[in-house]
């Protein structure tokens, strides 16, 4: 009774699941990434039609280079949270802290880089008020940016549980559905930033 | 029995039809047609009636008929035979409704294609709807606007259609013809009326208070009768009374203005009547003269209590001629 | 557990006020607060009708108006046929695949609180000026209203995510959580149901949410997404909400339908006819719904050439809702019929849902179209489809589940006079609004021209018969509910799982693990085999 009204249910009550080698919590994740999709899709259509249809200069005022250095701290962030699962399942508690921690770092960097790029373009007068162009960009690269928070904020609460030893190589759910989140991140990055910066 | 069977359901096969067929064509649903795309589109919905019919009565009827012919008792405990299926029922049900579905598609495309195709000697029309009046402006003839708008018997016509605040929608039911006005955007719209008459235009998009207010009328007459009316309207009356109610009449103030000599009840704005005697009271040093002619120019300068901003024509300094300014202003102040 | 020891042992009513993760504890709290908001939005449509039986500006002036139809169609979707839905999903589902909750019930409660959340500051909204654009919020006028319109978006913004959250629930609990035996074609049509339409939630409400993020940030921000000042089109907005809001009324029919599909076989002591085909049609409607939303805009000035895929669209979906209709046809079809209120209903729902449907292939006619868009035709349409349909299916379900959810069972007089009024009164409100759409009448207007005055007084006196059909449900669901006579586990003899546990449930829902060793509609069979059908291992 006790355990039920925690809201914890019995193992064996998703051997459906098994017998079809789903996890739940991942299936759970897995749609809720679907609607994301979905959420950001929107945005980014609305950016392409409005790109198309009215040709504007000011993505002359994009920093590249700036943005591409940020891109590839994300992609690294990805990398080095693959490596923190991987520890985590090797049993290398050292490993999976550092990683999981550098994970935080780079996310954090990332999202002081794009602080600075809106600061920059802020001066040069493209603002979401300024022009179609300026309300598309910032709400789509801003939502990101949103979404990049969360994970930051995720992983740090990831880092505490996981120093109080929540989590081992028999128990690395939470670290495995946190890697489907922050990785899919990383990919609408790759996608907005190829649509914004590199076309 | 079974003959039985077979005969009685040919019976009430060709008896669906026939109410099919009676439907279709004695069911008056639509208002009066006056333009070519009505016919066309009458014609389609008048098919689709009387098939919907045969559908709905086979379908309900096999309904009632069920309802009736298999209730039992309630302490009847028996259950019915254990049928989950049939293949070949099935696909003809799908089939049957499939085919329907396919003709009816194939059909009213060809109407639409019939119906949206422009010709080469169109009047232009322009059609600029804004809260909440319709405004219709001929290019071809010295861009002569008015708030009524008027059409000549058989000549094709292509309306320009735009707004100028939010999106409002110029219907005309007896033409069977609806385009939004969107602002930013101009939308086309071909029509040829082909039926003398006078026929409401309403506003079919939801744009705010005065949305039920937004109305006009579309009056097809002849040639001559046109030409009359282009002369008539490129100028203001001569005696001041008529002169005042042009103006009023050209603008559409009645879309939200009370006004008794105009027959006009709307509330979505201040009444009118008795404007000449309020309009000298209302600010201190302020004659009524004054104060009509500024209220006209700049709506947001006296707002009345309890009206919204923003809902009178901002405007009316650009779209006015002096003269008109004049005759309006000297016409309310009589009212 | 007997039913007599289930009610004895009935929780404290407490329960039902507090943060709580039982899933048949949280269906009874959507299925409460979902009907409160329906008696909100019911009252509002009372007060437009009382105005509308007269041409003239009567009872309030165009601005009331607007916000009353806004606000109307804004509750009775956002806060009645949407959530109400997945209030039976939440207290059936799991008890019809077996299992003893969703799979995850923290997730679920957050889905309750944030409807109700989402409920109150959409009532809320109507103190500080409501939101008067419809409840399709077009833009530019969405931009300029009045304060109640952010508030209005937030709402549904929050309510979004109650709809997400409690889809993905569904969806991950039925394809883990199935006892033995529930095979995929052993799922109940109500479980069929509730996947096609989560489908349709997970992928469709996120757009909705960009097209009111983008109307907020416009109101707020000063962003220019709709301006057309700015070179942007306002039109886009209408593609963005319409990409939601045609699933969304696939969203609100097909657990409806789902409802039907359990009461028929019951009532009829017969097989559903047809269960694989009802159950493909139900994601064939899911996945189909969500590639027609333009038809909505034939008049918008659209590219004139994308029209016609969408016509098309628009009529292919007419196949497999007219397949559903002629198997629940072939299963009333020589059964035994008992005609008690959740039969009646369901019925109903297809004699109405049957005027609804037809009513659509007209709507997807274009050149039909261009006439009756944005007049009482499409009023008159949605309500025999939505009233009529899911409505309808909506009281069968909760005259269906009553006993089950309560352990009483209701009067069944008062349901068949509920019954009754409620048929009358949707015919009579809702075949005239064809016709003065047909006949041009716009719809979203205070006064309308004299010709029209019939056909109103006709709607008008129809929809306050609907509006007293309500007052014996009302009744009959507090008496009964507080003293009935005990319902038993299964009073209407059915074979779904929730049925072979006590009523109401125990806490955990099965005192014994329960399998399924039939499908759930196998009846009849005792005639080809001398026996019964065998009844699922249950607890008694």
């Amino acid at each position: 009774m006790a355990a039920h009204e925690a809201g914890m249910t019995h193992k064996s009550e998703f051997r459906a699941g098994r017998q079809l080698g789903l996890n739940h919590v991942k299936l759970g994740m897995w749609l809720f990434i679907a609607s994301e999709v979905m959420f950001f899709g929107g945005l980014i259509a609305t950016f392409l039609k409005y790109k198309l249809a009215l040709p504007t200069n000011e993505a002359a005022h994009l920093d590249v280079t700036l943005v591409g250095a940020n891109t590839f701290l994300l992609l690294t962030s990805s990398f080095t949270l693959v490596l923190a699962l991987a520890g985590l399942r090797d049993g290398k508690r050292g490993a999976f802290l550092r990683n999981l921690l550098f994970t935080v770092l780079l996310g954090a960097l990332f999202l002081a880089g794009q602080g600075y790029e809106f600061s920059l373009l802020y001066a040069e007068g493209v603002t979401l008020s300024s022009s179609l162009f300026g309300s598309t960009f910032f709400t789509l690269t801003g939502f990101h940016g949103l979404h990049v928070l969360i994970g930051v904020v995720w992983a740090l609460v990831l880092i505490v549980r996981g120093t109080r030893g929540a989590y081992s190589a028999d128990n690395d759910l939470g670290i495995e559905i946190f890697g489907l989140y922050w990785h899919f991140v990383d990919i609408v990055w790759i996608v907005l930033f190829t649509l914004i910066y590199l076309i | 029995m079974r003959e039985r069977t077979i005969f009685l359901l040919i019976l009430v096969a060709l008896a669906l039809i026939g109410v099919g067929v009676l439907a279709a064509v004695g069911l008056d649903l639509m208002p009066t047609a006056a333009a070519d795309r009505a016919d066309a589109v009458d014609q389609l919905f008048r098919i689709m009636i009387g098939v919907a019919t045969v559908i709905f009565l086979l379908v309900e009827g096999a309904l009632v008929f069920a309802v009736l012919r298999f209730r039992v008792k309630e302490d009847d405990e028996s259950s019915g035979p254990p049928v989950h299926d049939n293949l070949s029922l099935e696909l003809v049900w799908t089939l049957i409704p499939a085919i329907i579905v396919v003709v009816i598609g194939v059909y009213s495309f060809r109407v639409l294609s019939a119906i949206e195709v422009t010709a080469e000697d169109e009047m232009v029309v322009e059609v600029v709807a804004r809260q909440f009046t319709w405004e219709f402006r001929y290019p071809e003839f010295d861009n002569l606007t008015s708030s009524q708008l008027h059409l000549v018997v058989g000549q094709p016509v292509r309306f320009e259609i735009t707004s100028e605040d939010v999106i409002h929608s110029f219907y005309i039911p007896a033409f069977r013809a609806k385009r939004d006005a969107t602002p930013g955007q101009i939308s086309e719209l071909v029509v040829t009326p082909t039926e003398l008459g006078r026929y409401p235009i309403r506003c079919a998009e939801l744009c705010g208070a005065g949305h039920a207010n937004m109305l006009s009328e579309a009056v097809v007459e002849s040639e001559s009768d046109f030409e009359a009316w282009v002369e008539n309207i490129s100028s203001l009356p001569d005696d001041p009374t008529e002169a005042g109610r042009f103006v009023f009449e050209k603008y559409g103030c009645g879309a939200c203005h009370t006004l008794e000599d105009m027959g006009t009840t709307s509330t979505v704005g201040p009444d009118m009547n008795g404007i000449g005697q309020r309009a000298g009271e209302r600010i201190e040093g302020m004659t009524a003269e004054d104060y009509i002619r500024q209220s006209l120019l700049d709506p947001s300068a006296h707002l009345v209590e309890g009206f919204a901003d923003g809902l009178m024509p901002q405007d009316l300094d650009q779209r006015m001629s002096e003269a008109e300014l004049e005759a309006i202003v000297q016409y309310l102040l009589n009212q | 557990m007997t039913s007599e020891t289930a009610a004895a042992e009935r929780p404290n009513w407490r329960r039902y006020f507090a943060w709580n993760t039982d899933h048949k504890v949280i269906g009874i709290q959507y299925l409460v607060t979902t009907f409160f908001f329906f008696l909100v939005g019911g009252l509002i449509a009372m007060l437009i009708r009382f105005e509308l039986i007269q041409p003239g500006v009567d009872l309030v002036d165009g601005t009331v108006f607007n916000r009353f139809l806004t606000n109307h169609g804004s509750t009775m979707i956002f806060l009645w046929v949407i959530p109400v839905l997945a209030g039976f999903g939440n207290y059936v589902l799991p008890l019809q695949l077996g299992a003893k909750d969703m799979a995850f019930p923290r997730l679920n409660a957050l889905s309750y609180w944030l409807l109700l959340t989402g409920g109150l500051i959409m009532l809320g909204s109507f103190f500080v000026g409501a939101s008067e654009s419809g409840w399709t919020a077009y833009a530019p006028l969405s931009i300029e209203g009045p304060d109640g319109q952010s508030l209005w978006a937030v709402s549904i913004f929050i309510l979004g995510f109650s709809s997400i959250f409690g889809a993905i629930n569904f969806l991950v609990t039925t394809v883990t959580m199935r006892a033995e035996g529930v095979t995929l074609w052993r799922l109940p049509l109500f479980v069929w149901g509730m996947i096609a339409t989560s489908i349709s939630v997970v992928v469709a409400t996120p757009v909705l949410t960009t097209a009111l993020v983008m109307v907020a940030l416009d109101r707020m921000a000063g962003t220019m997404f709709f301006s057309a000042a700015a070179g942007a089109s306002p039109v886009h907005y209408q593609s963005l909400f319409w990409f939601y809001s045609h699933p969304a009324v696939y969203i609100m029919v097909l657990p409806a339908m789902g409802i039907i599909s359990e009461v028929l076989p019951v009532f009829s002591r017969k097989p559903i006819f047809g269960y694989k085909t009802i159950a493909i049609s139900s994601m064939a409607i899911s996945v189909l719904g969500m590639t027609v939303w333009a038809h909505h805009m034939f008049t918008s000035g659209m590219d004139p050439r994308l029209r016609l895929p969408f016509m098309i669209t628009s009529m292919i979906i007419a196949v497999p809702t007219g397949v559903k209709i002629f198997s629940w046809l072939a299963t009333v079809w020589d059964g035994k019929l008992h005609l008690k209120t959740p039969m009646l209903f369901s019925l109903g729902f297809i004699s109405m849902f049957l005027i609804g449907g037809i009513g659509g292939i007209f709507l997807a006619a274009i050149p039909i179209d261009i006439h009756v868009h944005d007049t009482y035709f499409v009023v008159g349409h949605l309500h025999m489809v939505l009233f009529g349909g899911s409505v309808f299916g909506i009281f069968a379900g909760l005259y269906y589940w009553f006993p089950k959810i309560t352990g009483r069972m209701y009067q069944e007089w008062l349901g068949k006079v509920h019954f009754w009024l409620t048929l009358v009164g949707t015919i009579l409100t809702y075949i005239p609004m064809h016709l003065a759409g047909l006949a041009g009448m716009p719809r979203r207007i205070v006064d309308y021209a004299d010709e029209f005055t019939d056909l109103n007084v006709l709607a008008s006196i129809g929809g306050f018969i609907l509006g007293i059909a309500v007052l014996p449900f009302i009744y009959n669901v507090i008496v009964s509910w507080a003293r009935g006579p005990a319902a038993g586990n299964n009073p209407w003899r059915a074979l779904t799982l929730e049925w072979q546990t006590s009523s109401p449930p125990p806490e955990h829902n099965f005192e014994h693990e329960p399998r399924m060793d039939h499908g759930p509609y196998d009846f009849g069979h005792d005639l080809v085999t001398g026996t019964p059908a065998a009844a699922p291992a249950s607890g008694d």
